[in-house]
């Protein structure tokens, strides 16, 4: 029977299954200081072991400070968290990249980056943006930390089988180094909707996806939860079989699996999917949020909508989008290209690789960041931290007048000093614009690292495509 | 089961602000549990009563895969969530560790219930009474594994 990417990698994963429900082996699990601390409490408690160390890989990201590391962590709870994974890492004989460790950055940049990650694997971790790893083909998707402790014990995890859901992007863009990948995703989530994807996993698919990077891919894959999926996929080819070789944690018979990940790892030809969207590539323009979900989101041509055209009769999304102009202090019909910004922020695991530091620094380059803007670049890990600062891009951001961080998830989720003030409107290439997600009373627009760099110069969002990108 | 109703007519109610971000360090529950739905309503932990009911729109518990926002709203003493959708990790979070009952409601359920009513929930006979409207709605019954956890008390209690 012909069969979906997922389908294969699903049925090759099946311990054992019947009356709705199947139990899954775990090849992967990664894991950090938020969402683990009560889950070897669990494990002690019971006076159960880690079933697989091997397979089990730690890092501290959320709550690290990204200022100079040989500084003292002035917040004790924060410290006590880092201190906890340190401990249970050492107890029960798992890996660690801590807060000192060359390997050290976001779960989601490190888990590529080391070869962890690999074509046809299940990964979980107990972060939502685990869906990033499907970029390689693996099943990838987060967990809560009750699910952190059972695959801790048993490397097993009970699941009621998803639905597949196919997204087409067909074509090429228009102004590839205008219109980025992120712009990609931020289309497709304002088009299905937040909730478009719930139960679902994504497979995508088209010529504009097959033509990104494993970088470009991996933005895609992270905001697959943003539409409701827990996972999203792309079909591993030779980008991706090229971007893992010889790195640390690939297996040694790596090129074997290679062969065998070449010949099976897609979906076959007449398989069918339940849910199936097409996006044309071409249509795509410069994306930016204006409202408090993902899905609220307009071309940077574009204006901030009325709450009733925006609504198309539906009460319901007039309400949330009265509420979400409300929060962000936004008035209908106010050009995109008007609002004017306090800060910016480049990071998080949906864009601090170093491909989008390059892009990011094309624009910097040889220019100073508005007066009225507090502008920070986070990279995803000390890894590309080094890679940036060997092509000097560091000195790039840092003549321009940014801050140049350490790795982290930083102003993502506010739960580091790197937060925003109530009243403070923020670019930022992260994920969620929830009310409240980079700090109380922060107002967030979502944009690619091209938008947020173009915005840090000028003070406000530019239709980056009149831009000289090349 | 009997509460009374806490009602966001909202759809979207993402964790982070169920619980924000910056209370993902705490590990006392009862701490936690100030601070729930502190993002949208900072009043929530001074009006919420053991045995209440949230009612919501769609996708609630969309975003973040934190365990602390149904572990925030149980210790505040929610019972239940009636909301016309879930997002899945949550769903599976709450089921999970038994904190709370996350229950799909129908639009004119939904509609119906208001601020305050008293509701009596009988899972068994996929049943909710609105005892201060005086009248009955349907449920949908919870799939079959879902249904067994919830029985057993949560993931670790669950033999398959």
């Amino acid at each position: 029977m012909a069969k979906t990417l997922f389908e294969k990698i699903w049925d090759s994963h099946v311990v054992e299954e019947g009356n709705g429900r199947s139990l899954l082996y775990v090849d992967r699990h990664l894991v950090h200081e938020v969402t683990s601390p009560q889950a070897f409490d669990g494990l002690r408690m019971n006076k159960r072991n880690v079933r697989r160390t091997d397979l089990t890989f730690a890092t501290m990201d959320h709550n690290v400070p990204t200022s100079n590391r040989s500084l003292p962590i002035l917040d004790q709870t924060s410290a006590m968290q880092m201190k906890t994974l340190e401990r249970n890492c050492k107890e029960f004989g798992i890996e660690l990249f801590d807060i000192n460790s060359p390997n050290q950055g976001i779960v989601h940049v490190i888990g590529p980056e080391l070869g962890i990650t690999l074509p046809g694997t299940t990964i979980v971790c107990g972060d939502s943006h685990t869906s990033t790893h499907g970029a390689f083909g693996a099943l990838a998707f987060g967990i809560g930390t009750s699910d952190v402790e059972h695959v801790l014990a048993t490397q097993c995890i009970w699941m009621e089988k998803p639905k597949t859901f196919e997204i087409r992007v067909e074509g090429k863009r228009k102004n590839p180094c205008a219109i980025t990948a992120k712009d990609i995703i931020l289309s497709i989530i304002r088009q299905i909707g937040t909730a478009g994807g719930t139960g679902t996993i994504f497979e995508y698919r088209g010529e504009a996806i097959s033509e990104l990077s494993m970088e470009q891919r991996m933005t895609i894959c992270n905001m697959s939860i943003e539409g409701g999926a827990r996972a999203g996929l792309v079909a591993p080819d030779e980008k991706t079989f090229n971007y893992l070789k010889g790195r640390r944690y690939i297996p040694k018979n790596y090129d074997k699996l290679v062969e065998y990940w070449r010949e099976n790892l897609k979906t076959d030809s007449n398989a069918r999917f339940d849910k199936s969207f097409t996006l044309h590539a071409d249509t795509i323009a410069p994306q930016v949020s204006w409202g408090t979900n993902p899905a609220m989101t307009v071309d940077v041509t574009g204006t901030v909508p009325f709450p009733e055209e925006y609504a198309k009769g539906n009460p319901e999304e007039e309400k949330a989008a009265t509420k979400a102009l409300q929060y962000m202090g936004l008035k209908p019909g106010t050009l995109i290209t008007d609002i004017e910004l306090d800060r910016v922020f480049i990071g998080s695991c949906t864009n601090s690789r170093l491909e989008d530091l390059i892009e990011a620094a094309k624009i910097v380059k040889g220019n100073k960041i508005s007066p009225k803007v507090r502008a920070m670049i986070v990279p995803g890990s000390q890894h590309v931290k080094k890679q940036a600062e060997e092509l000097g891009l560091d000195r790039i951001f840092k003549d321009a007048g940014y801050e140049w961080r350490e790795s982290g998830c930083s102003m993502c989720l506010g739960m580091n000093p790197d937060i925003l003030s109530a009243g403070e409107r923020c670019a930022s290439t992260s994920n969620r614009n929830f009310e409240g997600r980079q700090g109380s009373g922060g107002m967030t627009h979502l944009v690619s690292p091209v938008m947020a760099a173009a915005a840090s110069i000028q003070g406000h969002f530019v239709d980056v495509r009149e831009l000289d990108l090349n | 089961m009997k509460g009374s109703v806490i009602k966001y007519e909202r759809d979207n109610i993402d964790t982070d602000v169920i619980l924000p971000g910056p209370y993902l360090k705490i590990h006392d529950y009862n701490e936690l549990a100030k601070h729930a739905m502190e993002g949208i309503d900072k009043d929530f932990h001074k009006k919420v009563k053991p045995g209440d009911f949230i009612v919501a729109g769609k996708n609630f518990g969309c975003g973040s895969s934190r365990e602390h926002a149904p572990i925030a709203l149980s210790y505040s003493g929610v019972k239940a969530v009636l909301a016309l959708s879930f997002a899945r990790i949550f769903y599976r979070n709450a089921v999970d560790g038994a904190f709370l009952l996350p229950i799909e409601i129908e639009e004119d359920t939904y509609k119906d219930i208001s601020e305050g009513d008293q509701l009596e929930i009988e899972t068994s006979k996929n049943e909710i009474r609105n005892i201060t409207k005086n009248t009955t709605y349907k449920i949908k019954p919870f799939p079959e594994l879902i249904g067994k956890i919830i029985a057993a008390g949560g993931l670790f209690n669950y033999k398959p």
